[in-house]
């Protein structure tokens, strides 16, 4: 019996590669070479989403609610402390990366706000990083006067898109700060129910289209979210 | 999430997907809704989309993994990339079930080919790393899944068998191949047949 492969036509050859590879029928260096052109070539990585979607009613079964266990050791994963603590691990390696630009981002900054706040009140710096490292922005907090400056060191919104920043206490719901339509930086008053929370807050930049999310919550890509432990009333 | 028809099927039997819940809009915007905020942090929203989706992600490892410590290993696995990955969900275009399930039978896949000492698989991060997904994708899934069944029907018996094999059962080629008792390049080009046919036939 011979075993022959049958070619596929040079316009189908793109769309099974990405649904063999969707499938995970890949391996080695098909498989690489595949992983890499999702990474990089939109048209691929369309492909293959097209084909998960087209694929994923096979794995919608009949529920099996799992063991209460199983909840409670994904919170405690997840979750470690009962207080809040950073998700300085969401934030990913920034830390590692973020150098001599980031510092003086921030000592520019952190003047600038100092100044205008009259260097009576707290001041709380912040980085928010996307995962991929695509997207930055540095963020101060100034409670002095409620407000907060956004600059950004990385990325920006899609074309036709706007920035739109979050922000929530502890255990809050998120709310919208406000749009940041354009320009390298913004300064925007926290709402009462943001300044006045107590303890950790969170802060998080998403991309939406002009106007703003419509659903109140982020409509978009959420590009990352920071932790600000110890925020405390303006002196 | 609605009430749905169970199939577990093992190599044999046919899997059918589940019936769509009566109410799937108002679904699809709550879980829309808790993974938007869980992107924001909010440990509620989470807690609301593992409440709301656990049974289902916890089904799919079951199907690919059997019922177990394993199974339920795989769906925490899938939730913690679910709750990391979170403002990555909007680029890929998913409905919100179909990005969770995706997530889940991928990571169950990863696993049970750790547990059988193949090769690492498809890592799912590339494909939600990649951009340029439209919205529109996301419109069809919904209407996709009764499509699914009834174009897996009309391939011939064994490609349906390789294509859900290959996606619940982690099947290789050369596992395919084995199994039907065919040379491994004409399960290739069986399965890629049928997959061209596939999309032709839910584009109709």
């Amino acid at each position: 019996m011979t075993d022959e492969l049958d070619p596929i036509p040079e316009d189908e050859r793109d769309d099974v590669l990405a649904a063999e590879y969707a499938l995970g029928l890949l391996e080695d260096a098909e498989r690489d070479a595949a992983r890499r052109r999702a990474g990089a070539e939109p048209d691929f990585a369309a492909r293959v989403l097209a084909w998960e979607a087209r694929l994923a009613p096979l794995g919608n079964l009949a529920p099996v609610p799992p063991p209460a266990a199983a909840r409670a050791a994904l919170h405690a994963r997840l979750f470690p402390d009962a207080a809040p603590k950073p998700f300085w691990r969401r934030a990913g390696p920034w830390q590692v990366l973020a150098g001599a630009a980031l510092a003086l981002a921030v000592a520019v900054l952190l003047l600038v706000s100092f100044d205008r706040n009259g260097g009576g009140g707290p001041l709380y710096p912040a980085e928010i990083a996307s995962e991929a490292g695509d997207f930055r922005v540095i963020a101060v907090v100034d409670k002095t006067r409620d407000e907060v400056v956004l600059t950004r060191t990385a990325g920006a919104a899609p074309p036709g898109r706007v920035l739109q920043v979050w922000a929530h206490g502890p255990d809050e719901p998120a709310q919208s700060v406000g749009l940041w339509p354009a320009g390298e930086t913004v300064r925007l008053p926290l709402p009462p129910e943001i300044a006045a929370v107590r303890g950790t807050l969170t802060l998080g930049v998403s991309e939406e289209p002009p106007g703003g999310s419509p659903t109140g919550s982020p409509s978009g890509r959420v590009f990352g979210t920071v932790d600000i432990p110890g925020v405390g009333p303006s002196s | 999430m609605g009430a749905v028809s169970a199939t577990d099927g093992r190599s044999g039997r046919r899997d059918r997907p589940a019936a769509p819940s009566g109410d799937v809009a108002a679904d699809r915007a709550a879980i829309e809704g808790y993974i938007a905020r869980a992107a924001l942090g909010e440990r509620a929203a989470f807690t609301a989309l593992y409440d709301a989706t656990s049974g289902k992600l916890h089904a799919v490892c079951i199907r690919v993994l059997g019922a177990g410590r394993d199974a339920e290993d795989a769906m925490q696995d899938a939730y913690v990339k679910v709750w990391r990955n979170a403002g990555r969900y909007r680029a890929t275009g998913h409905s919100p079930m179909t990005w969770l399930i995706t997530i889940a039978r991928n990571t169950a896949i990863d696993r049970l080919r750790a547990r059988r000492g193949d090769a690492d698989v498809a890592d799912y991060d590339a494909a939600l790393a990649a951009p340029g997904a439209t919205p529109e994708q996301s419109a069809v899934a919904a209407s996709e899944a009764g499509r699914l069944v009834a174009c897996l029907d009309e391939l011939p018996a064994d490609r349906r068998a390789a294509i859900t094999g290959a996606y619940l059962d982690g099947r290789s080629y050369a596992w395919l191949a084995a199994e039907a008792g065919v040379p491994l390049n004409t399960m290739r080009t069986w399965l890629r047949r049928g997959l061209i046919a596939l999309r032709a036939c839910m584009a109709r």
